[in-house]
């Protein structure tokens, strides 16, 4: 009873000691909301577990300046009107040092006011022209992208490696859908291509082959897809059942989910053919120092934390968020955030996802998001994705694996 | 207490304090506004969320189509809803019990429909609304919008106890017990219905008005989210729907517990909480936390 008693005793010494030992250390604070429940939650867990790791493999390096650097993480539930005072919280009662952006564009843009209102760096996490209409200049992208626009330029790109003249849009009516299909629209003319088919539809349709059959009747050459996780299912689902007909030559485009490994599992060979967009897949051009390693260890633990198994999207550029606030500190040895945006915005960021610069606004300034071919998927196999040969990379030239096939080839 | 409000808006230096005041606020003047037809008149609206969203949306167009000023803003918002909850009320309150509430529903989906397909306010993909120059007595625009929120809570309320206490809020209560017997007795019992459907709109209008200044960001998910309806019915029952007391008691005790459960345990667990609570007030104490202090007197 009495040993008890001294146990229990040296416990709450103990736990009470655990705090102040913290304080004395004093850690870096790196403050972030991030979707852990709604429909953004899986891309989100997958996100924070690479954030995770890069934060034990900086602590086990010493930390950052000399201090451990700890994560203050709070879930925003996919739900854009928590953050505003999710992040609040973080600068004026967690007293952040550094802030992320949460995970998405509709969840970054109600934060954006307030940096700029505080005048706070903000790292970015996979938005899409979040910081076009704001321009603040100390906001700082991930992703590998700089503009919708641009990255209908690489889609258009290919259409006129295959000879294709006509174009059918089928486009989700939401942020990141309409951002890119407009960049689409805008980018015919320069092509020549005529457009004979343009439809947006509400997020949650899940009955596509009505408009596949209408836009199967138009003959289109290319069709271009903007869609998120669930519609994008259903769109492949459809395509297989409908199919679009043998003038299509090439399909896909910016669906949403096609990276995930749970959807590449289930949907299989039904994936064969299409063209969607991608940031990073295990191909040799993409074979950037550190980043399989980075994926060995997230993989390792991907299981145990229930989240994306593969981890191929988002999960290297959220490690690269680390490394880049990593890069700045220790090259400026501040937290001023006046000094670490003028060294993001003049060096060079190395990280495993790839070297790059920032633009003017925050973004690449020289974009590499790649555009990715399923071939020769088998069903119901995680495995066939781990190595190269099944998401070719088709463009841009610089990181191309293999020539685009026609869709109508493949899938005959 | 607008004085006290002020005050703060001066003294208190951490900004977190002002939004999660506005959002306690916020929820003050949504639950009492739905007492005003669910309490006092038993007609349970789940369609909160639609009128607070028509209100913000008003303003989002307001602020888009012609530059208006916040007062013009409020002032539409609670026009619009108030508009609209006549209408609804003319039409939908021959409906009784669940076939109201079902209709309820319904009109939230419609509107939201409405507004994904709105190019003006941003459709589907949201809109940022720029916050304007702090007025000269504040050093930021969230503490502005929260001393105003303290002025709409207090009008609201002061409404929501005029009406209780006034010959509306019998003929309210009668037709809530009884509504053939009230009407027998001579109570205009659809002019009271009609009524207090405006005005419980108005208000939750009120609610709405202010929100895309405080967010910056508007999109339709949020802004017509289910908390919004779940919140503002569950807030007047754990504090006590039969007077103007118990929403605010209610707003300020769940509203304060999801704020800070939100950023401390996080995750859905704040739905789970409000939730959690409701089943145990609606089973252990039907009457709300007044209820409990009443019966606590008399014991």
């Amino acid at each position: 009873m009495i040993l008890n008693r001294v146990q229990a005793c040296l416990a709450l010494a103990a736990s009470l000691a655990m705090p102040a030992l913290g304080n004395a250390q004093n850690p870096i604070r790196v403050g972030l909301s991030i979707a852990q429940t709604g429909p953004l939650s899986g891309a989100g867990k997958s996100g924070l577990l690479a954030l995770q790791i890069w934060r034990d493999d900086v602590n086990a390096k010493g930390g950052l300046l000399g201090r451990p650097v700890e994560l203050v993480v709070y879930d925003d539930q996919s739900n854009p009107s928590t953050t505003p005072g999710i992040y609040t919280k973080l600068v004026d009662v967690d007293k952040a040092d550094l802030l992320i952006a949460p995970y998405g564009t509709n969840l970054t843009a109600p934060v954006m006011p307030l940096v700029k209102q505080r005048d706070l760096l903000l790292m970015g996490n996979f938005s899409l022209d979040a910081n076009a209409q704001i321009k603040h200049d100390k906001y700082f992208n991930n992703a590998p992208w700089s503009s919708a626009k641009a990255m209908a330029q690489a889609y258009l790109a290919l259409t006129g490696q295959l000879g294709v003249k006509t174009i059918a849009i089928l486009a989700a009516d939401a942020e990141f859908a309409q951002t890119i299909a407009g960049g689409v629209r805008q980018g015919l003319k320069e092509r020549g291509l005529e457009s004979v088919y343009d439809q947006n539809y509400p997020p949650n349709t899940v009955d596509f082959s009505s408009m596949l059959r209408a836009l199967r009747a138009k003959k289109p050459e290319a069709v271009f897809v903007a869609s998120y996780p669930s519609d994008s299912a259903a769109i492949i689902r459809a395509l297989n059942e409908t199919g679009v007909g043998s003038s299509v030559k090439i399909f896909g485009g910016a669906m949403v989910g096609l990276q995930y490994t749970t959807l590449m599992e289930s949907l299989g060979s039904m994936l064969n053919g299409v063209v969607n967009f991608h940031a990073w897949v295990p191909e040799r051009t993409m074979d950037f120092p550190g980043v399989r390693d980075f994926l060995a260890r997230y993989q390792a633990k991907a299981k145990d934390a229930n989240v994306d198994a593969l981890g191929f999207y988002i999960p290297p550029f959220d490690y690269a968020i680390g490394q880049i606030l990593a890069q700045a500190v220790n090259a400026t040895k501040s937290l001023d955030n006046k000094v670490l945006a003028k060294y993001l915005r003049e060096n060079e960021m190395k990280t495993i996802a790839g070297n790059f610069r920032y633009g003017p606004t925050g973004e690449w300034a020289s974009p590499r998001v790649i555009f990715v071919q399923f071939q020769d998927v088998l069903d119901k196999n995680t495995d066939q994705f781990r190595s190269a040969g099944k998401q070719v990379i088709v463009g841009p030239a610089a990181y191309k694996t293999a020539p685009v096939r026609p869709f109508s080839e493949i899938r005959r | 207490m607008l004085g006290a409000a002020l005050l703060l808006g001066q003294w208190v230096t951490n900004e977190y304090f002002f939004f999660a005041g506005y959002v306690v606020l916020q929820f003050v003047v949504l639950a009492t506004a739905w007492n005003i037809l669910g309490g006092y008149a038993g007609y349970v609206n789940f369609g909160s969320g639609a009128f607070f969203a028509a209100g913000a949306y008003t303003s989002v167009a307001l602020i888009k189509g012609f530059g208006a000023p916040l007062f013009v803003q409020v002032l539409c918002a609670m026009l619009v809803t108030a508009l609209m909850g006549g209408l609804i009320g003319a039409m939908t309150l021959r409906l009784r019990g669940i076939f109201f509430s079902i209709a309820t529903v319904a009109i939230a989906v419609i509107l939201e429909t409405v507004v994904m397909n709105w190019g003006l306010v941003g459709g589907a993909r949201g809109i940022t609304v720029l916050q304007p120059e702090a007025p000269a007595w504040f050093t930021s625009y969230n503490r502005f919008l929260f001393v105003l929120m303290v002025i709409f809570a207090i009008a609201a309320v002061t409404a929501a106890r005029y009406i209780e206490r006034s010959w509306i809020g019998r003929g309210l209560r009668a037709l809530r017990d009884n509504e053939e017997a009230a009407e027998s007795l001579g109570v205009p019992t659809m002019k009271l219905k009609v009524f207090s459907a405006a005005a419980s709109g108005a208000l939750m209008g009120l609610a709405g008005s202010t929100f895309p200044l405080y967010m910056s960001f508007i999109e339709p998910t949020s802004a017509f989210s289910l908390n919004y309806a779940v919140s503002a019915l569950a807030m007047p029952i754990i504090g006590g729907t039969s007077s103007w007391l118990g929403p605010v008691i209610g707003a300020l005790l769940l509203g304060s517990v999801q704020q800070i459960v939100t950023v401390t345990i996080s995750s859905e667990l704040n739905v789970l909480v409000v939730g959690g609570l409701l089943v145990f007030f609606v089973v252990a104490a039907p009457q709300g936390i007044l209820g409990l202090l009443r019966r606590g007197e008399r014991q």
